[in-house]
């Protein structure tokens, strides 16, 4: 679990709309910070922030799908709520197939719009402990000597013993040792968990 | 042939003598000189060949048996087709009883015998002349007066021939059939009588100091006037109009000619014109309401949209104030505050709604002196509701002291609208977010000119011709009514639209209006 507090980012260019949801989430017990356009929100936008944005679709400027787009290439993992209005069901859908975590018509009723509100924060918790085992992996990965590396890659290949050694013509008995570090500094003593691991990180791993 | 004769049609020469031998001698001199020769040796015969012949001169001795020359003189003159033959006598009488004689018969001219051959052919050569010409002089008389009867006949307009105290002289078989009278019946009558003061009819009743044609007979006025009413023998009565030319001869005024004709379709036409306008004009007015009504349709997100935001903020609020109503003890300030945020947001919704009732309801006000800022200004706020995600919007720019326009502003803001949003979709698939530009200015003394302007698209070439006809469209969910309607509100206003092209690229639409200043009030 991060240290940051959750914060609802509230998104939204109609003044009137932005400080009643302001007040109502603050009410509501809910941290919340308000942004009048997408540039600002970008801005400030920071890789520890915790929480989820409540993003008004339609904006002059920027409006809430290009923002998506420019966050999703930033890595964030926000969740994002959509507000849409009427006839914006199209773009609800676009911003779905982009990742958002839901989307929500105006005017809305507050519970509903707390219902998702909570569902993103909950979603967010999830993400960052998973992010925060994702980044354990990675750093323990980065433990490894280069030899060792190479061999945690035969051995998640299936390669046996005997075949990684003839085939890095070394003998058996240092790839046993060299087998057993890596294991050590993976913190397993299981084969499969410890491909279960480099798996998972797989995506962070080839980014490099 | 001679010279003299060969140019003149060829002319016929009747010889009468009882003495062979003068007949022959006559024939040998005039042979040979472009003549056709008819001989008669008594009266009876020259009588016969004169009228089958129709000669043009006639020698004609006196001395005959039976039938003298006299005799023979008398009957050709006294027939018309022979009247106007000139009959030359032949005689060795030379004295004068006899020659003056010869004359008051009708004859032309006289030769003694024995005659010179040179005489005969003068004397016959120049009457032979005189009398061709007088023949082809007739001729040509009687075909113009054909060619005027028959002018005057076929002629649909009534023509009549005053004098100068009215009476009718002349009357042309259109003036009959109009009056319903034959010609004859018409000819004698008086003008005025019949046409104005008597039958009574009460429909036909002309000021007595100003009835039509008057001053025409009696001062020589030439008149023209439309929409009198004239009446008929049998007291109906028909509406007219008609020009009255003096007929004068010298200083002396004779009378007048009167060309009239009866009006009563042309007016049922006027009529009729009349009223198919009055259609047109309810079509368009009716068709311009469908249009907004369709426009609306088309922004409908977009108002949904701008109601929304309030509502949104309202319900949010509310919330806001029941919460804080729960809490102990109530905070009277917070509370009061939100409610008044509530009031505004209603008020702001209401707005969005009155301005769509304004443009939706159907013009009864028609034209109206109306300031083109406000008016813009609000069309530009009323355009921006449909303003999507990524645009730059519309800016109006209208100078503080533009003259007021004459012009129906519900027409007015609906073709603004349509031009505006027009920009704003051009300007949307251009890809770019550069503002719409709305201005204003003045063009010449009489007409405020408004321009709209974006950075879009651009027109194709083949557009440019027929952007304004109607069910054409460059959109590909556009129906093609758009700017056919627009042009036809702008033409109503008596406007001009049109389009140019920027050489920064995108596209102009203008439309004209005239100065309220410049159109005379009441129409």
């Amino acid at each position: 679990m991060s240290e940051t507090q959750q914060t609802v980012y509230v998104v939204e260019d109609d003044e009137a709309v932005r400080d009643s949801l302001e007040l109502l989430l603050k009410s509501a017990r809910k941290v919340v910070r308000p942004y009048s356009t997408a540039n600002a929100f970008l801005a400030d936008y920071t890789d520890s922030m915790a929480g989820c944005i409540v993003l008004d679709i339609r904006m002059p400027g920027m409006d809430g799908l290009e923002l998506q787009k420019r966050l999703n290439e930033r890595h964030s993992i926000l969740p994002i709520i959509f507000v849409t209005g009427h006839g914006d069901v199209p773009l609800a859908v676009d911003a779905m197939k982009e990742g958002a975590a839901d989307f929500i018509q105006k005017p809305y009723r507050e519970e509903a719009l707390l219902e998702k509100i909570e569902a993103a924060l909950a979603q967010d918790r999830e993400q960052r402990k998973t992010l925060g085992e994702k980044q354990e992996i990675v750093r323990r990965i980065n433990t490894l000597t280069p030899r060792e590396h190479e061999i945690m890659d035969r051995m998640i290949a299936g390669q046996a013993n005997k075949v990684i050694a003839i085939e890095l013509e070394i003998s058996q008995r240092t790839v046993e040792i060299h087998r057993s570090r890596v294991m050590h500094k993976m913190g397993t003593h299981s084969l499969a968990h410890l491909v279960r691991m480099v798996l998972s990180v797989k995506d962070l791993i080839d980014d490099r | 042939m001679t010279e003299a004769v060969s140019t003149t049609p060829e002319a016929t020469v009747l010889l009468v003598d009882d003495n062979a031998q003068n007949l022959k001698v006559l024939y040998e001199t005039l042979k040979d000189r472009g003549y056709r020769l008819l001989i008669a040796n008594d009266g009876d015969k020259a009588l016969t060949l004169a009228q089958r012949h129709l000669p043009e001169v006639i020698l004609l001795d006196i001395m005959m048996p039976d039938m003298d020359g006299y005799e023979v003189c008398r009957r050709l003159k006294a027939m018309p087709e022979t009247a106007d033959s000139a009959v030359v006598f032949l005689s060795a009488l030379d004295d004068l009883d006899a020659k003056v004689k010869g004359f008051t018969l009708g004859g032309a001219d006289y030769i003694a015998k024995p005659f010179q051959a040179q005489e005969v052919i003068a004397r016959v050569w120049t009457h032979a002349q005189v009398i061709l010409l007088e023949r082809q002089l007739q001729a040509r008389n009687r075909q113009l007066e054909n060619d005027q009867s028959r002018i005057l006949n076929s002629i649909s307009e009534g023509i009549y021939g005053l004098d100068s105290d009215g009476n009718i002289i002349f009357a042309n078989p259109a003036a009959a059939m109009i009056t319903r009278c034959t010609i004859d019946e018409l000819i004698g009558r008086n003008f005025f009588d019949l046409h104005f003061r008597l039958g009574g009819n009460p429909r036909c009743a002309p000021d007595p100091a100003n009835v039509p044609v008057d001053a025409t007979c009696k001062q020589g006025i030439a008149e023209h006037q439309r929409d009198i009413v004239m009446q008929r023998r049998d007291g109906s009565c028909f509406p007219a109009e008609y020009r009255a030319t003096p007929k004068r001869e010298g200083d002396q005024l004779l009378g007048a000619v009167v060309v009239f004709r009866d009006i009563s379709s042309e007016l049922d036409n006027e009529r009729a014109l009349d009223d198919a306008r009055a259609l047109v004009q309810e079509q368009r007015d009716q068709l311009a309401h469908a249009s907004r009504m369709s426009t609306m349709g088309e922004m409908a997100a977009g108002f949904a949209h701008e109601v929304n935001q309030p509502l949104t903020a309202i319900t949010n609020y509310a919330r806001v104030a029941l919460r804080l109503v729960a809490d102990e003890p109530v905070d009277r300030e917070v509370l009061g505050q939100t409610l008044g945020k509530i009031e505004a947001q209603s008020y702001r919704a209401s707005e969005v709604i009155r301005r769509i009732r304004s443009f939706v309801k159907k013009p009864a006000v028609g034209k109206e002196v109306l300031s083109l800022a406000s008016l813009l200004e609000e069309t530009r706020q009323f355009a921006e509701v449909d303003v999507r995600n990524n645009e730059g919007g519309v800016d109006v720019v209208v100078p503080e002291d533009l003259p007021e326009v004459i012009a129906d502003p519900v027409q007015v803001q609906q073709v603004a609208l349509n031009l505006i949003r027009n920009a704003l979709e051009s300007t949307r698939s251009a890809g770019n977010n550069e503002p719409v530009l709305v201005a204003a200015q003045k063009q010449g003394p009489n007409c405020i000119r408004v321009t709209v302007t974006d950075q879009g698209e651009g027109l194709s070439g083949d557009a440019e011709e027929k952007l304004f006809l109607p069910f054409y469209t460059t959109k590909s969910e556009g129906m093609g009514i758009g700017l056919a309607l627009c042009r036809s509100l702008i033409q109503a206003q008596g406007g001009e639209i049109g389009f140019e092209r920027p050489e920064a690229g995108g596209a102009r639409f203008f439309f004209t209006l005239p100065v309220a200043a410049s159109v005379p009030s009441g129409r």
